[in-house]
């Protein structure tokens, strides 16, 4: 009876550990306190769970956000999943649910057809580039370099390298029908809109699925993404898909990304690793045989 | 120190329990839940990468034949955070694998996880086995 009683009291003791003390000193990142509070083992992949307020949205000296890391705190966004349908996980309570979705016909029969192939067909599975705003859903780490005085922004993502560059000039228009090639990420341009960054993108090609599930797109996609980092720990991401060739009309969602003080795998540091799909993608002779 | 002790072990002893995952692909593409393996057998070959670690054992079937089986993993920095590191499994190691058998019925699963013989540890695997793939 005793020794069932220290086992109860060793579980509980345990659970509680688990749930309310996330992080020895020797992982907490420069400057401590409450980034170290959330930089606990285990973080990664959409486990981030804060324990405490986050800090407030940081501001660089001229008052722009930052989306970035700030003096003294390292880190980088979490990318861990994230979906335009559903009001689950992270995602936006505004969200529309699949059965809302404005799709044409072909379009709903494709993206049924996807799901009865149990992601089988999905490009990115054979280490094809996550395009459009699956960009912001694969892991692996993302950071935002803003250069203002070459008005441009680059988003880096740990996923193979992968980055965008945001022409932030003012007046800037992308290029021409016939000057645009398709591409995994298009041609982008943002612009502030008080604390909100705005990227507005064309010239997709249709060789990616924007996201993970395979909703479809065509040629037309335009993507419309604002960028509002509610507070230090969160990135709320929104876009609306405009595209004319796979929708009745224009729908928006979104999902909000974590801010990860730690490395990946939960030891200190804060910094993106490197990841290659191809490095060892033994998947695709398998899919082969199927 | 004591503390700091306690809550490591803490955490190591629930990191196989709490991993979400988000693999390249989908389980599904690939394996068949209805095809449950517990093999055991010796560590030939470890590729510590990405996209997947992938290891290599040998396993005797009932009529004493040696067959090779491979056997993916998470990613490498996902299954750290499960305990593991580049060194705990090593060639000659003889290990128990918790997996699925890929469809296409070769000797090839999707570890679940995998414990050491020798010592009894047993370290989650960073399998996608039961995550669904629809956006939501």
């Amino acid at each position: 009876m005793r020794s069932r009683s220290l086992i109860a009291c060793v579980a509980t003791t345990t659970l509680a550990l688990l749930l309310s003390l996330p992080v020895s000193s020797a992982q907490a990142p420069a400057g401590g306190g409450q980034a170290g509070a959330r930089g606990a083992r285990g973080a990664g992949r959409g486990a981030a769970q804060p324990v405490a307020p986050s800090k407030p949205t940081p501001h660089w000296p001229d008052g722009r956000v930052n989306l970035s890391q700030a003096p003294g705190v390292k880190g980088f966004w979490n990318v861990a999943g994230g979906s335009p349908i559903g009001k689950g996980g992270t995602g936006l309570p505004t969200n529309l649910t699949l059965e809302e979705v404005p799709f044409q016909d072909w379009a709903r029969a494709l993206y049924a057809y996807r799901q009865t192939r149990g992601g089988l067909d999905d490009p990115h599975s054979r280490c094809q580039p996550a395009g459009g705003m699956r960009f912001f859903t694969v892991p692996n780490g993302m950071e935002f370099i803003d250069q203002p005085e070459l008005s441009r922004i680059f988003i880096i993502d740990g996923e193979n390298r992968d980055w965008r560059r945001i022409a932030m000039e003012p007046g800037r228009k992308h290029p021409s029908e016939d000057l645009l090639n398709p591409s995994y990420f298009g041609d982008s341009i943002g612009r502030w809109e008080g604390e909100t960054l705005v990227v507005d993108t064309v010239g997709y090609n249709e060789k990616f699925w924007f996201i993970r599930g395979g909703l479809p797109h065509t040629r037309f996609m335009h993507l419309i993404e604002r960028f509002t980092r509610t507070d230090f720990d969160t990135l709320k991401y929104e876009v609306t898909i405009d595209d004319k060739g796979a929708y009745t009309r224009p729908w928006s969602g979104g999902w909000n990304i974590k801010w990860q003080y730690t490395n990946y795998d939960g030891s200190p540091g804060g910094e993106i690793h490197e990841y290659f799909c191809i490095d060892n993608e033994r998947d695709s002779a398998d899919f082969a045989l199927q | 120190m004591k503390h700091s002790a306690i809550v490591f072990l803490a955490l190591m002893a629930a990191a196989p329990l709490s991993t979400p995952l988000w693999a390249h692909h989908s389980f599904a593409a690939e394996y068949d839940s209805n095809k449950p393996l517990n093999l055991k057998g010796a560590v030939t070959k470890i590729e510590w990468e990405n996209p997947h670690v992938y290891f290599y054992i040998d396993v005797k079937d009932d009529t004493g034949k040696v067959v090779n089986w491979a056997f993916e993993m998470g990613a490498p920095t996902v299954i750290q955070r499960n305990g593991w590191t580049r060194n705990s499994m090593k060639i000659g190691d003889i290990v128990i694998v918790e997996g699925s058998q890929a469809k296409s019925g070769k000797p090839h699963g999707n570890a679940r996880s995998v414990t050491m013989a020798s010592t009894g540890k047993k370290l989650g695997a960073g399998s996608s086995e039961g995550q669904t793939y629809q956006e939501q």
